[in-house]
């Protein structure tokens, strides 16, 4: 249970910052197609950094996965929004939504993995 | 012996417990229920820090190995915990010095992952095998789901640097080396497996 807290926390923490990077850097008006490949960049490296950090605590993949899924999207996601200057106009409604990103993309790993999980092969001798 | 990969791995053994201290709580349960199965004379290849000894059942003899001493000194004090014998010794998987058709169960942690050449390594424990024999891995490998696994190729130039690839076919490269796969089984998604194969008689 405890492992579940933090994979959620993780992706939360990793979806906040992901757009707070995004928006620091990504300026209303800038292209979109250049927005959304600085954003996912972002949140390819903040991805990384934060997902390398937390994989002692919750395990390597378990990290590393959602948190490359959050970055790679979330900072594409961010970057058009903010390029576009739609929605969450401040920075707390940006970080709002970049914690429920994290949150949702957590929960639909957690969700694949379990229809995953189990025997591929069992040829029983 | 493949010094290169030693070094790395020697270096790798300072912050190993600290690095995979989550993987080890959180998968400990899959392990153990894996290793149930060893029996009769036992090889684990790549001991590590000997952080997977407290997941073998208790009563057993195994011989150990790794390539990095600096590992096998960090795992002796857990080899002196286990109730049962585990035997430490160096060597390479890609050359073991152990006689044909010697061991019943080989088990492998996040091992192939890291061999330079993971077939060269499995036909080596192929030969070590009795007719019979399996070998049990845990073992993390290439994702077939679409975007999962092109992070994995992307990780690979990075991760290879201080540690394993991320974007190995293990599976496929166990059916390679000759055994025939018995049980595979998907611990979280489709990238961390444990796999039973077979040296059939």
């Amino acid at each position: 249970m405890l492992f579940v807290i933090g994979d959620y926390l993780a992706g939360m923490m990793v979806g906040a910052l992901t757009a707070i990077g995004v928006r620091a850097v990504i300026w209303p008006g800038m292209d979109m197609v250049v927005a959304m490949i600085v954003g996912m960049a972002i949140g390819m490296a903040i991805h990384l950094v934060f997902g390398l950090i937390f994989a002692p605590l919750i395990g390597m993949f378990n990290a590393m996965i959602p948190a490359s899924l959050i970055g790679m999207y979330g900072g594409m996601f961010f970057g058009m929004r903010d390029s576009m200057a739609a929605g969450s106009r401040t920075l707390g409604a940006a970080i709002a939504v970049g914690v429920v990103f994290g949150a949702i993309v957590v929960a639909g790993v957690e969700y694949y993995d379990r229809t995953l999980r189990g025997a591929v092969v069992d040829s029983g001798y | 012996m493949d010094t290169a990969t030693q070094r790395k791995w020697d270096a790798a053994s300072r912050s190993f417990d600290f690095i995979s201290f989550g993987d080890d709580h959180r998968l400990g349960p899959h392990k153990r229920r894996l290793f149930a199965k060893m029996h009769g004379a036992i090889l684990m290849v790549a001991a590590g820090t000997g952080n997977d000894f407290r997941f073998f059942p208790t009563g057993q003899s195994i011989l150990a190995i790794d390539i990095s001493p600096r590992m096998l000194e960090r795992a002796e004090k857990k080899a002196a915990q286990y109730q049962g014998k585990i035997e430490l010794r160096q060597m390479d998987v890609c050359q073991l010095q152990l006689p044909d058709s010697s061991f019943d169960s080989v088990v492998t942690v996040c091992t192939f992952c890291s061999v330079p050449e993971p077939v060269v390594g499995l036909r080596e424990l192929y030969r070590v095998l009795k007719p019979g024999g399996h070998i049990l891995m845990f073992e993390h490998v290439r994702s077939r789901i679409g975007p999962l696994g092109i992070f994995l190729d992307l990780m690979t130039p990075l991760s290879r640097r201080v540690g394993p690839d991320l974007n190995r076919d293990t599976v496929g490269n166990v059916q390679k080396a000759g055994f025939r796969i018995r049980r595979e089984e998907n611990v979280y998604l489709d990238i961390v497996k444990s796999i039973e194969g077979v040296k059939d008689q």
